[in-house]
């Protein structure tokens, strides 16, 4: 790879392993990154410098996984699931642990026209029913079974393209927020769409100079997080009303809740935190000037970090939430 | 010129330390001194002096000797003392880090209830902005009785028009029954000019309930 693709690259997605001791991020060229994040079990002993140290890059290796940009990453218990123009390959994380750099297996939604392949923009799995739900350029939400592998069901309703969604586990909802600035809940029995918010309507939120689109979409129990064009904004889905906007400049890409707190990347060189009342608490700085992926390692308990990947080759890692501790490198 | 200088030196510190230094000097010197008080030849005075210089150089020796064995005592001591501090604060120690872990317990249930105050708070907000249900259910109260009353007037006010109507439909029919029993009147007698006057005044006589003539 020159130079000057290293200079263009794009992380676009990022997914931890499910025993948190590998970390996968997909770049715009299609490669898969697979890294080693450093053990933190005692973050302050003088060991921490030495890793600092033994962090080489034979750590980090990359797979050419799809013609196109990786723009979805998701880690079920035991295969990584990556999407990019059309297709989706699992990867088996024992596999790819010992560098063996085979798919388990590709497909691809149906797709009506087969002139134009859509990308694949997310990619959830609704676990009660051992499911995948995908979201892409074709205004359709693809619901696949993770076992047999066949294509159960498409929900229709929007009317451009799918940017993010997101389940509701305890309703057995699935959200789905896309270009055309409407938040849809499904529901995954009857695949009908049982609200639609359209965001942009709300004047709190709405910021007609950055456009309707949907680019952000988190829920945890009845709260829902949202924004891209609009701003950040935490809503109470039982009531469907706005609680807080969040006045954060730029359009947000990524966002998490975390604790007490809620972390969200987007447009502008740093990590948001906010609370959920309404105030950003910090913007801690970061290398990329433009972030597109927030990753949080909650899979394992003494190696509890924060990763962030955007429009640069390097992504940045917090051990502790409050600094950027060191950046890995593509 | 080097090894005859450090022969001299050697010389020269033999016979000044030849004794080795300290109490074992002393202990060599009071030997030799009692050797020679043994084989000494003087005046019974200078002995007795000699006698009594060895005697106190005795004295020395013992005195320094108690003192060597009060500072082993000490030094034993300190060692015990050392080793108690060095428990406590172990025990210190692992008790700070129960107490450490018993924090980041707290501070993970502060966060929680944190959390749920602000979720609390936002949807109070949210709340505040609608208007109080006294208010609202004051208003919906006037606004039924306003409701009622109006209905009232309008019920009196269609029956009064029920009332005028069938009135005006009596009115009616008397007046069409009366028109038609003069134009059937007007007619039966037509032919007959000689006897409009007089069937006129039959027709007058007559009343509704009797048999008109034909």
């Amino acid at each position: 790879m020159g130079p000057v693709e290293h200079l263009h690259m794009s992380v676009f997605s990022q997914s931890f392993s499910p025993c948190g001791r590998f970390l996968a991020a997909g770049n715009n060229y299609g490669e898969i990154a697979i890294v080693t994040p450093v053990s933190l079990s005692a973050p302050l002993t003088p060991l921490l410098f030495l890793n600092f140290l033994y962090f080489s890059p034979s750590l980090v290796y990359s797979l050419s996984a799809h013609e196109g940009p990786v723009f979805s990453l998701f880690s079920t218990d035991s295969h990584l699931l990556s999407a990019g123009n059309g297709e989706i390959s699992a990867w088996s994380w024992a596999e790819l642990i010992k560098r063996n750099t085979k798919a388990a297996w590709t497909r691809r939604p149906n797709y009506k026209s087969s002139l134009e392949i859509p990308e694949i923009n997310a990619m959830t799995v609704n676990p009660t029913e051992n499911s995948l739900v995908i979201g892409g350029g074709d205004n359709n939400i693809h619901i696949m079974d993770l076992e047999s592998g066949v294509f159960k069901s498409v929900l229709q309703g929007h009317t451009d393209y799918i940017h993010c969604l997101s389940v509701r586990e305890r309703e057995g909802e699935i959200l789905s927020g896309g270009e055309d600035g409407a938040v849809r809940i499904w529901d995954h029995r009857t695949g009908q769409s049982v609200h639609c918010i359209e965001v942009y309507k709300y004047e709190e939120c709405a910021r007609p100079q950055y456009g309707k689109w949907i680019s952000c979409l988190t829920t945890e129990s009845d709260w829902m997080l949202c924004g891209g064009g609009p701003s950040l904004s935490l809503w109470h889905l039982r009531s469907m009303s706005p609680t807080s906007i969040f006045p954060l400049s730029g359009c947000q890409r990524q966002a998490n809740f975390y604790q007490d707190m809620i972390l969200s990347v987007g447009e502008g060189q740093c990590v948001s935190h906010c609370l959920l009342g309404g105030e950003v608490k910090a913007q801690i700085p970061c290398t990329p000037h433009s972030l597109n992926t927030l990753a949080l390692n909650l899979n394992s308990t003494d190696n509890r970090v924060l990763t962030v990947g955007g429009s640069s080759h390097q992504i940045d890692v917090f051990t502790n939430l409050s600094y950027r501790t060191f950046s890995l490198s593509f | 010129m080097g090894a005859v200088t450090d022969d001299e030196v050697i010389r020269k510190r033999l016979l000044i330390d030849g004794d080795g230094a300290g109490d074992d000097r002393r202990i060599n010197v009071l030997l030799k001194s009692f050797t020679k008080w043994c084989n000494s030849t003087g005046s019974p005075e200078e002995g007795f002096t000699q006698y009594q210089r060895m005697l106190g150089t005795l004295a020395q020796c013992e005195f320094s000797m108690g003192k060597t064995l009060l500072v082993y005592d000490m030094n034993l001591r300190e060692m015990e003392n050392y080793e108690k501090i060095y428990t406590d604060i172990e025990q210190n120690i692992t008790s700070a880090h129960d107490k450490i872990s018993e924090c980041k317990k707290e501070i993970q249930r502060a966060k929680r209830i944190r959390k749920n105050r602000q979720e609390y708070d936002a949807l109070a907000k949210v709340i505040q902005q609608h208007p109080d249900r006294h208010e609202t259910l004051k208003q919906l109260e006037a606004l039924d009785k306003e409701l009622q009353q109006l209905s009232h007037i309008k019920e009196n006010v269609e029956d009064k028009l029920e009332l005028r109507k069938k009135q005006f439909h009596v009115l009616l029919s008397t007046i069409q029954e009366l028109q038609q029993t003069l134009e059937s009147n007007v007619t039966s007698e037509a032919p007959p000019h000689h006897n409009t006057s007089s069937s006129m005044l039959y027709g007058g006589k007559y009343t509704c309930g009797d048999h008109p003539p034909v």
